[in-house]
């Protein structure tokens, strides 16, 4: 990670300074907002076939259970006497493994056929859980595992988690006692030992370098042995993980595109097809653990299944095509964590939490508007279609009895409710529609059907059986 | 009865036997019951009896995540209670359920009217109610960072806060729902296999389903305190899938599962207390996910190892 | 209108999923003590018919009758076979349990099932041949014995009038045999049988009565009257692969139908 960081500084600063890089990162504000929007876009990729393929809850037990492979990871490391550090590859690579992991024992368990696959997966999580809290509490307990930020994220702060490279001036300073910057000085060797002062004339002196050593480039500008600063660019930490990620998702998707929409939506042809669609499934369950690893920094580990699923519900709700949903999942989840931190900082709120609130606003809008999949269309719909079948219904009934013995008393206009079994304000509502439709005529009490209006039951009568 | 069914039945009888007899064996190990231990164990064992009763219907109506989604989405009706009423116990409870509830009818609603599947709308309502609970809680606190003890508490659990009148409160609570089980059981247990079957009987198949979600939800309530938001689902789950494994009855099945979840319940609190720094609620997952490893090796029929010893010897 | 001399009398029946309908203006009249199977092909409504008329599902339109009855006031005398594939067979139950579910309905609210209720329900079992499985977890079952277990369920109802949903589908030979000689039973005590059925070539074997089915009905009436060439046509809209042989008056089936 470190060295990818300083390649991508040293390849910006062909274009531009260290200072600009630095105001650049340094903003607090544009720091998270860059970092959600890459959490956005590696989530909601991953998200959109989590949600077709069923996998919402799935992914929640990932983003609780990879806990356990970091704190697992974590311990590891201190067993091999290495210093644990957040941005640990072993810690990535432990945390994937109980994402993974997890799925291969739910799947396992669930092949016993003792227990069901949702039953399953609601034992396995927690007790991995269970096991990472045991763990922390009893062998990390003084540690920086600061567990609500675990939980919830602290993007605010991202910007200060921060590396720093140095590209200028960066050698470490060694001072020596003939150093031309060398401070002598003269020190009692026998005061202490004898109990004398100083000034006592048995007390002998001895003269010994007092800033001698060895510093680094930062420490040697601080004690003013050299003449120019080190140039440091600081760099957030999450920056390059989280943008690896949303990279790595993006070509997975890309390159996959069209076994996965396979996979997705008919397994057993894909797998004729030689698409191994166990394989792909569990890749898409490794960039899940991955992203969510990359995303607890921001986001948490609670919240970041939001940004797996909402979006990409969202989506779903909004259109048909496979590839309109991979687009509009991502920019909804962008646009709703730019809007969400803006609200936080104003309402001084968390901001994770202001982001996930913003997102489900979205998704509770476009539920109730979307055109095709929406409530209210849906309702205008049903309410169209109930008063298509009601006069369809009537139209059928007087057909049916137009020329038989008992027409005059099926089709009188004043019973024609009792005969449907409806009310008398829905048969006349019904009629009067009809008529302004031109397919009845009221005759002396009577109600017949127009020619149009025959045709009309006709054709669809012939539709019905064409099914 | 068939001698097999008398067979389960004097198995949950020594179970119960054993259970029960952990205790003066604990204590005369060291194990000190103090106030704080006693309520706990106690608490912990009345809310696995819950889990055991609410846990069983959940797993067989394939509702077992759901209490995932209820124990997530009852935070901001914490929140909300909190901010209308202050720490006020029973406010906080009913503020959950309410929240916890509503989630669960929005569940119902988004899967029955749109294109969204179950899991989908119990992920979207999970994080999102949450979410939403975080953000009222940091902004009851007035800070952008909702890392105030309450937080902390919901999510881990607090075991070690629990209180005579939280043992009083799960203890009416088992009462009640062991009473209502008891009135409704050939109901409940016919709606759970056959719901189709039960409404052409004539049974109001919505509302009786509306009385068992409710009973869920409740549980998961009163069951946050001690375990958690994530533990919770564990909790519920584990009791009655290890019951299923021992047992065809329906009867034995619940039996078992409140045995199971109180076992659970009390040693994880009697664990906890051994050494410093254990925490309550994830030592009872431990200890009903070990019930369930267990059963699902050794129960016989069923279990893993007796059917390979039985595929071995009919060879 | 109404005419309590029929088990069953539909009028005007609409049910629509969505936005297509799925059964369509449907009047039937069903006389009591017949024995009569619904034909159609797959998505014909015909399990949607039943479903409709015991109030399962909610219906766009008409009226249902059970011996000139409303549903409510006739439940006591209705039983229902539903099909298989909806239980989940993994359920924590014997069959002897299964079947003394049917009598939950005439029991009500808070009487539980007595050794009289046992008593009833073993007879049942033992009618259906399935008398030494009472004890068994219904999951250990084959799904002929799951659909004589349902069956023996629908028995202990004592109904006048029963609903069967595809009984016949993927059974065994010996659970075939015993479904038709329960509904021969059932028919010479004056019953009424209604029941769903996929097969073509045993319709005319089984039912006295039949109901032709495609969204509308087709026709209804008596098997030899109404069970022709022609309204078979019209029902499968010549997606049928071979006409029944009895039919066709010649040993093989006719070629396949395009």
């Amino acid at each position: 990670m470190q060295g990818i960081e300083r390649l991508l500084i040293e390849i910006l600063l062909n274009f531009t300074t260290a200072e600009q890089l630095n105001a650049f990162f340094g903003d607090p504000r544009r720091v998270a907002l860059l970092i959600s929007a890459l959490v956005a876009v590696a989530t909601a990729l991953c998200g959109v076939f989590l949600v077709l393929r069923k996998l919402a809850m799935t992914a929640d037990a990932i983003s609780h259970s990879v806990l356990f492979g970091i704190v697992a990871a974590f311990l590891a490391m201190l067993a091999l006497g290495q210093t644990p550090d957040l941005g640990a590859p072993l810690l990535l690579a432990g945390a994937t493994a109980a994402g993974v992991g997890t799925v291969a024992l739910t799947e396992l368990i669930a092949r016993s056929k003792l227990v069901k696959n949702d039953a399953a997966l609601g034992l396995v999580f927690p007790f991995l859980f269970a096991l990472a809290v045991i763990l922390v509490t009893r062998y990390i307990p003084n540690v920086h595992l600061d567990t609500d930020s675990v939980m919830v994220g602290e993007i605010g702060v991202a910007w200060a988690n921060a590396n720093s490279h140095c590209f200028a001036n960066c050698a470490p300073v060694t001072i020596t006692a003939d150093d031309p910057r060398a401070k002598i000085a003269r020190r009692c060797v026998n005061c202490t030992a004898e109990g004398i002062s100083p000034r006592d004339p048995r007390a002998m002196f001895e003269a010994y370098c007092s800033n001698c050593g060895t510093f680094s480039a930062a420490e040697a500008w601080q004690r003013r042995l050299i003449s120019a600063p080190p140039e440091l660019v600081f760099i957030p930490r999450a920056l390059v993980p989280l943008s690896s990620v949303a990279l790595a998702n993006l070509l997975f998707v890309l390159l996959f595109y069209k076994e996965l929409k396979l996979a997705s939506f008919d397994p057993d042809l894909a797998a004729a097809f030689g698409f191994k669609p166990a394989l792909l499934s569990y890749s898409l369950l490794t960039l899940v653990s991955v992203t969510a690893v990359a995303a607890f920094d921001a986001v948490g580990a609670i919240l970041v299944v939001a940004f797996f699923v909402i979006p990409a519900a969202a989506a779903y709700l909004l259109t048909e095509r496979l590839w309109q949903m991979l687009a509009i999942a991502p920019a909804l989840s962008v646009a709703a964590s730019w809007l969400g931190y803006e609200v936080a900082r104003s309402l001084d709120i968390s901001i994770s939490a202001a982001m996930v609130s913003l997102l489900f606003a979205f998704f509770m809008l476009i539920w109730l508007l979307s055109p095709r999949h929406g409530l209210f269309s849906a309702l205008i719909r049903r309410e169209r279609q109930r008063r298509l079948f009601a006069e369809q219904l009537l139209l059928g009934h007087l057909y049916n009895h137009q020329r038989t013995a008992d027409a005059e008393s099926e089709s009188a206009q004043s019973t024609l409710h009792e005969h449907l079994n409806w009310t008398s304000v829905k048969t006349t509502r019904c009629l009067a529609r009809l008529r302004a439709k031109g397919l009845v005529d009221f005759e002396a009490g009577q109600v017949r059907l127009t020619a149009r209006g025959e045709a009309l039951v006709r054709a669809f009568r012939a539709d019905l059986m064409a099914r | 009865m068939l001698p097999e069914d008398r067979r389960v039945w004097r198995f949950i009888g020594a179970v119960a036997l054993s259970m029960a007899l952990s205790v003066p064996l604990s204590a005369a190990l060291g194990v000190q019951y103090d106030y704080t231990l006693t309520n706990v164990a106690l608490g912990g064992a009345l809310l696995g009896a819950l889990c055991g009763m609410a846990g069983t219907f959940a797993v067989l109506r394939g509702q077992s995540l759901i209490g995932d989604t209820l124990s997530h989405a009852a935070l901001p009706g914490v929140a909300l209670a909190f901010l209308l009423f202050g720490r006020e116990p029973l406010a906080l409870l009913l503020g959950a359920a309410a929240t916890g509830g509503l989630g669960v009818l929005l569940v119902n609603w988004l899967s029955g009217t749109t294109r969204l599947k179950q899991d989908a709308a119990m992920g979207i309502v999970l994080a999102a109610f949450f979410a939403i609970g975080v953000a009222l809680l940091s902004y009851i606190q007035g800070r952008a960072d909702a890392s105030q003890a309450g937080l902390d508490k919901f999510i881990f659990g607090q075991a070690a806060a629990i209180i005579v009148r939280d043992v009083v409160t799960l203890g009416a609570a088992c009462l009640l729902i062991g009473a209502l089980l008891l009135t409704f059981w050939k109901e409940f247990k016919l709606l759970t296999f056959d719901p189709d079957f039960a409404q052409a009987s004539g049974f109001p198949v919505g509302r009786l389903n509306g009385l068992l979600s409710a009973l869920i939800v409740i549980v998961c309530v009163l069951g946050l305190q001690l375990a958690g938001v994530i533990l919770m689902v564990g909790l519920l789950i584990a009791p009655a899938a290890a019951a299923r494994q021992w047992t065809r009855r329906l009867e034995q099945m619940i039996v078992l599962a409140m045995l199971f979840g109180a076992f659970s319940g009390g040693s994880g609190a009697v664990l906890s207390a051994l050494e410093r720094g254990l925490p309550t609620g994830p030592l009872m997952i431990v200890v009903a996910c070990s019930l369930v490893l267990i059963a699902l090796l050794f129960a016989p029929q069923r279990g893993v190892l007796w059917q390979r010893r039985r595929l071995r010897s009919e060879v | 209108m109404t005419n309590s001399s029929y088990a069953l009398e539909i009028n005007d029946l609409t049910v629509a999923y969505r936005n297509t309908p799925v059964l369509w203006d449907i009047d039937l009249r069903v006389p009591s003590g017949v024995l009569m199977g619904i034909i159609g092909p797959n998505g014909a409504g015909k399990s949607t018919l039943i479903k409709a008329a015991l109030g399962l599902i909610p219906r766009a339109a008409g009226d249902v009758r059970f011996f000139g009855l409303p549903l409510r006031q006739a439940r006591a005398r209705i039983g229902y076979v539903p099909q298989r594939n909806s239980i989940d067979w993994d359920f924590p139950t014997t069959a002897l349990d299964v079947v003394m579910m049917g009598l939950y309905g005439k029991l009500g609210w808070l009487r539980r099932p007595d050794k009289t209720a046992r008593q009833t329900a073993l007879a049942a079992l033992e009618q259906l041949g399935m008398a030494h499985f009472a004890e068994r977890q219904i999951g250990q079952l084959s799904g002929g014995q799951q659909q004589r277990v349902f069956l023996a369920r629908a028995l202990v109802q004592n109904a006048d009038l029963y609903f069967m949903d595809e009984p016949f589908a993927a059974v065994d030979a010996v659970t075939e045999r015993a479904i038709v000689n329960l509904l021969h039973r059932l028919r010479a005590q004056g019953k009424t049988v209604i029941v769903v059925h996929h097969d073509l070539q045993t319709v005319a074997e089984y039912f006295d009565w039949v109901t032709l089915l495609n969204v509308e009905v087709i026709a209804s009436g008596a098997t030899d009257s109404v069970f022709t060439e022609e309204n078979i046509r019209r029902t499968y809209g010549g997606r049928i692969g071979a006409l029944p042989a009895a039919l066709s008056g010649s040993s093989e089936a006719s070629a396949y139908v395009a």
